[in-house]
């Protein structure tokens, strides 16, 4: 567990000492900034369209800075060779994997609590009140942005930056309309279509069940058995992915 | 520091029962046997053998060189032996354990060659970071790092990231971070690379420092010429095969390769007869040196010169180097011995 500690400590400042983590928060505050520009424009509805726009743009740019810079994390450590000095200590392959993931978890958590906690601090100085219920749907979108890790963490285990980016980019788009899926291929097609639809369907990380943004810009809470739900499926889903990864990893050359 | 269980590990020895026996234990500290690794060619599928049969056994406290040119195998047959990759037959035992075993990495350090560290980090955060996978105490591990530091010349840059080392810098960062856990075991792989001659002097020092602790340093080298004077024992690595295996000495039991006799005023005249006689004559200014191939022949030139009245300088025995040596075994003009250990 110290090599997971150790390694997921490295990560972190790994990233933040990257310049893309400063550019990803100031364009964070810019867009704060430009939803409060648009708010007159929306009729009595500014406090709506601030924290929409957001927690919207807050979770987009989260997503983006978890499929860039973790798309290429470990590849780079291969192809560095920063990787070699790392595996002659006594850590397990699948422990270097876990460390690298709750890494790259944190700082995007960290991330999203800081561009939450700006979108709570301007609706209160604009509006003079705290949209708390903000903190409900802040918390699905951590857990979302660890499923969202783990499918990069997973890619990243045997394939190429750019091909990691690209699926998982793909799985993040197809678990985001896993419902309409599942619809379509239940339309008529032939058996065999639908029953691999289903199974696709069932493989595919549910995402909408961490989006409850649009929920609490309306004034609807997150009941605490759906946050149970989704972080009960959440680290499932995770911890399947990570085992898989891990055990891809732990096979793989080095050359 | 180390503390007296280390230093009971370190000189080989194992409690018994508590009674105050000790035992030597036979187990070699470092264990090769039949280790081959092919890879494929991804295109064609085409099968390469980097690492060819490979048996080999360390002994505790020694310093073995393993020697080849590029592409022998020296650095396949470290990744396999540090579980980076898997053999393709054969077995690998570190200690008696499975290099795999996270635990059998536990008193290893290792050297990468071209090492290249996190650039982020400066090398207090990296030797930090090292003392955390190893599980050393946060206290320990930060003055192990500064003192690390301190011997290896780079206290003044412990605070600078390491992005901005050269390569001398940033291999010795390497050198320090492979003695964070006090290893009973260094693989080095190239440790000379990069370093000028003051700081391949400081690594022979305290590589000599390490055998005297007790450490086995397993090395790979180019540079035969600083391997030869601290190595124990070397090893010659050819396409995959490990061809010789051996100390120093007993690879170089050929004894005197030749005589330099060193003459002053020797004219050609008096030199055409040695040349005839196949001997090299080689002049350097007033002075000519005259290369004697055999010991018989050796009395007979002597003889000659003093009767042409030549004024004998010195006459001195000149045995192979480990480099002629080295390449004479590369060339296939000596007889494999196999890998023994």
């Amino acid at each position: 567990m110290r090599g997971v500690v150790a390694i997921a400590q490295n990560t972190v400042r790994e990233v933040i000492r990257q310049r893309m983590v400063l550019v990803l928060a100031l364009f964070g505050v810019g867009l704060v900034a430009a939803s409060q520009v648009l708010s007159p424009l929306a009729l009595g509805e500014g406090r709506k369209v601030v924290t929409d726009f957001g927690l919207a743009g807050s979770s987009l740019l989260a997503t983006l800075l978890v499929v860039v810079l973790g798309s290429s994390l470990l590849h780079k450590e291969l192809e560095r060779r920063t990787i070699y000095a790392v595996m002659a200590k006594p850590i397990r392959r699948s422990e270097f994997l876990l460390g690298k993931f709750c890494g790259l978890w944190i700082t995007a958590a960290a991330l999203i609590a800081g561009m939450f906690a700006i979108v709570l601090g301007v609706v209160t100085v604009s509006y003079g009140e705290t949209p708390w219920l903000v903190l409900g749907a802040m918390a699905l979108t951590v857990l979302e942005l660890g499923v969202i890790t783990a499918i990069v963490v997973f890619f990243s285990s045997f394939t190429t930056p750019a091909l990691t980016a690209f699926f998982a980019a793909a799985t993040i788009v197809a678990g985001n309309f896993a419902d309409d899926l599942l619809y379509f291929g239940s339309q008529g097609a032939a058996p065999w279509v639908a029953r691999a639809t289903e199974a696709v369907y069932w493989m595919l990380p549910h995402l909408t069940v961490f989006n409850a943004r649009g929920a609490v810009v309306h004034g609807i809470a997150v009941a605490p058995e759906r946050l149970a739900f989704a972080a009960a499926y959440g680290l499932l889903y995770l911890m399947a992915l990570l085992i898989v990864a891990g055990a891809i990893f732990e096979r793989r050359e080095f050359r | 520091m180390s503390t007296i269980q280390d230093t009971a590990h370190r000189s080989g020895a194992t409690a018994l029962g508590g009674r105050g026996i000790h035992a030597v234990p036979t187990m070699p500290i470092l264990s090769l046997e039949g280790l081959r690794k092919t890879y494929r060619d991804p295109m064609t599928l085409k099968p390469f053998t980097a690492v060819d049969e490979v048996t080999l056994e360390l002994e505790r406290g020694e310093i073995f060189g393993l020697l080849g040119p590029n592409g022998a195998g020296k650095t396949t047959t470290i990744k396999l032996l540090l579980g980076l990759a898997r053999p393709t037959a054969g077995r690998v035992l570190l200690e008696g354990r499975e290099p795999r075993e996270p635990a059998s990495r536990s008193k290893l350090g290792y050297l990468p060659e071209n090492p290249c560290f996190y650039d982020h980090l400066t090398p207090l955060e990296y030797l930090d970071l090292t003392g955390a996978l190893f599980g050393i105490a946060p206290a320990i591990r930060r003055r192990r790092a500064s003192d690390l530091l301190e011997r290896l010349g780079l206290g003044a840059h412990a605070r600078k990231a390491l992005r901005k080392f050269s390569k001398g810098m940033t291999q010795r960062v390497g050198l320090a971070q492979a003695l964070m856990n006090e290893p009973r075991l260094l693989i080095l792989d190239e440790p000379m690379s990069g370093l000028d001659p003051v700081g391949r002097s400081e690594v022979k020092a305290l590589l000599r420092e390490q055998r005297a602790a007790g450490v086995t340093v397993l090395m790979s080298s180019h540079v035969l010429a600083e391997t030869e004077p601290i190595c124990n024992r070397v090893g010659i690595m050819k396409q995959g095969r490990l061809v010789e295996v051996g100390t120093v000495s007993t690879l170089l039991q050929s004894g005197v390769r030749e005589w330099e006799v060193a003459v002053e005023g020797m004219s050609d005249a008096v030199a055409a007869p040695f040349r005839a006689g196949g001997h090299d004559v080689e002049r350097i200014g007033s002075r000519s040196v005259v290369r004697v191939r055999n010991g018989d022949s050796l009395q007979d030139v002597l003889r000659q010169m003093l009767q042409a009245g030549i004024h004998v300088h010195s006459v001195e025995p000149r045995r192979e180097t480990l480099e002629e040596h080295f390449v004479r075994v590369l060339d296939g003009r000596t007889v494999a011995r196999g890998g023994r250990s």
